[in-house]
């Protein structure tokens, strides 16, 4: 199996030939490479591939070491639809 | 008086919640796992002093101070989403909804992955799982593995394999891409094998750290580092190879190594397989920071700390009202470390919530802390105190900035 084959973001399936070739292309920053690719938008949240979707951008564009380069966005971890509606005081 | 609420029930949040409830106040610590302890519970190694660290035996012990002083504690509970309403702290968590004025974020760290062809097979794990399933849960990931990432947790964790009779093959680095890149690299993984020379028991690595204090001995070290690696505990640690792929039908079945340049690229036609049931993936830590991200505390990248950390001062007080951190969602570091800063971030607290009366403990605490790092067995990151230093700097700009506005 080739690095390009290899699988980098398991809940959207997408490879890391898809990742750099597209980081390539639109110099992208991680949000965009995110944005493009789907490559951390998957159920589990990117927990698995965001290191490393960042690290594929980030090759090409600079830092920014003030800013997490990946959001993250409420809910951190699953939970059901019908308690996210729940909520009351 | 509303409770003091901690999310995190490693040695941070734990030392933290006695600290708290010692001063009287009532504290709630939640954490999405079974057990409490946190990454504590799987620690397992012998100190210089001959004492063994048994991670398993702390976490009890602080469980049981954290009882025996009022805290309470609710496991299996992930908490979601935090954010301030008004002047307090929302807390969501699957089935209830907890507010407080006072928060403390302790979440702990998370590994970063490698990837490597074959990563997605059943049977590869990361090298936290594989401690985490030996020492916590008595479960052998597996009968003979493969460690990829040489670094003070994986070998630390491969000693823990071999306490248990699991065979570890060897420790190995990864084959080099854009996310492996640093963890592929020999003589980067040389530089920061050094400074954890005194973990091994190996009059190489001893002699190495000795040797190899100038960058030419070093390369000399990387170039001449014996193919079929060092033992440390038996196990081979090379340096000079890499696994290029994980392969197996449906499971893992086993590793094909290469050799590797002393800069990490492929020597053509060195491939050979090594039978492993497990594979171990072991590429670092960072600081989990979830929660932080979502409260809209400020952040910087530090590298000596692991990578984004939430904005501190030394009281562990983020600069968001009513938010504190401690352990290593603030830099990756050791569990005594992290037990340090939790018993500072309780006084920070338990003063902010009576009115005062405690800056002398404050002081000493942190003065604890920098003792603790000082004497540290475990050290993730050499530079770490450089690490802090930067971030003291960050925060002073922020303060700074923050006055020229409200002027
Ligand atoms: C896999 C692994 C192995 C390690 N091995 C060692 C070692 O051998 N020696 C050593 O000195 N250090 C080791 N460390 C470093 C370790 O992080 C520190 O030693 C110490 O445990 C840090 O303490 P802490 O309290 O900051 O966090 P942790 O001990 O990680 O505790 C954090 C707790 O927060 C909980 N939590 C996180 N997010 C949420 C959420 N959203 N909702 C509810 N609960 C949440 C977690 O379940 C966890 O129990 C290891 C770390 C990891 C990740």
């Amino acid at each position: 199996m080739t690095d390009n084959k290899m699988i980098i973001c398991r809940c959207e399936e997408v490879t890391y030939g898809e990742l750099v070739e597209t980081a390539e292309k639109f110099g992208c920053t991680p949000r965009e490479l995110k944005l493009r690719t789907r490559a951390g938008m998957g159920y589990c949240g990117g927990r698995t591939c965001r290191s490393a979707v960042d690290s594929i951008a980030l090759a090409a564009t600079e830092r920014d070491i003030s800013e997490i380069t990946l959001k993250y966005q409420p809910p951190i971890r699953p939970v059901s639809f019908g308690k996210l509606g729940d909520v009351t005081k | 008086m509303g409770k003091v609420i901690i999310i995190g029930a490693g040695p941070a949040g734990l030392s933290a919640a006695i600290t708290i409830a010692e001063k009287g106040l009532d504290v709630l610590v939640i954490d999405e796992y079974m057990v409490g302890g946190g990454r504590l519970l799987g620690q397992l190694y012998e100190e210089p002093n001959g004492n063994w660290w048994n991670g398993i035996k702390e976490s009890k012990s602080l469980v049981e101070r954290a009882k025996n002083a009022g805290v309470e504690i609710q496991l299996h509970t992930p908490v979601s989403n935090i954010e301030r309403i008004d002047d307090e702290w929302v807390i969501y968590t699957e089935s209830e909804v907890h507010y407080t004025s006072h928060l403390l974020l302790a979440t702990g760290a998370a590994e970063t992955p490698l990837p490597i062809p074959g990563w997605t097979l059943p049977g590869v794990m990361s090298v936290g799982a594989a401690q985490v399933m030996t020492n916590v849960q008595r479960v052998k990931p597996g009968n003979r593995g493969v460690i990829v990432g040489v670094n003070v947790l994986s070998s630390a964790i491969a000693m823990e394999l071999k306490i248990a009779n699991i065979d570890v093959a060897c420790i190995t680095l990864p084959k080099m891409n854009i996310p492996t890149e640093k963890s592929a690299d020999p003589m980067e993984v040389m530089n920061s094998l050094l400074h954890v020379s005194h973990m091994a028991p190996s009059a190489f690595v001893k002699l190495g750290s000795k040797l190899m204090t100038n960058d030419f001995m070093k390369r000399m070290g990387i170039t001449f580092f014996p193919k079929n690696g060092v033992k440390m505990w038996d196990i081979p640690i090379m340096l000079r190879k890499a696994v290029v792929e994980i392969y197996g039908d449906g499971k893992v079945e086993g590793v094909k190594i290469a050799t590797i340049s002393p800069s990490g690229e492929v020597v053509a036609g060195t491939e050979e397989n090594i039978s492993a049931d497990f594979v171990c993936i072991a590429g670092g830590l960072y600081p989990l920071a979830e929660l932080a991200a979502v409260a809209g505390c400020p952040f910087y990248h530090i590298e000596e700390l692991g990578g984004y950390v939430p904005l501190h001062n030394e009281q562990m007080q983020t600069p968001v009202e009513g938010l504190y951190v401690a352990g290593n969602i603030t830099g990756i570091e050791g569990a005594k470390v992290a037990i340090s800063q939790g018993v500072t971030a309780g006084l920070a607290i338990a003063n902010d919530v009576l009115g005062g009366g405690l800056e002398s403990n404050i002081q000493q605490a942190i003065a604890d802390i920098e003792t603790t790092r000082d004497n540290a067995y475990i050290q993730f990151h050499p530079e770490v105190k450089e690490g802090k230093r930067k971030l003291q700097q960050y925060w002073e700009e922020h303060q700074n900035k923050s006055v020229a506005i409200t002027l």
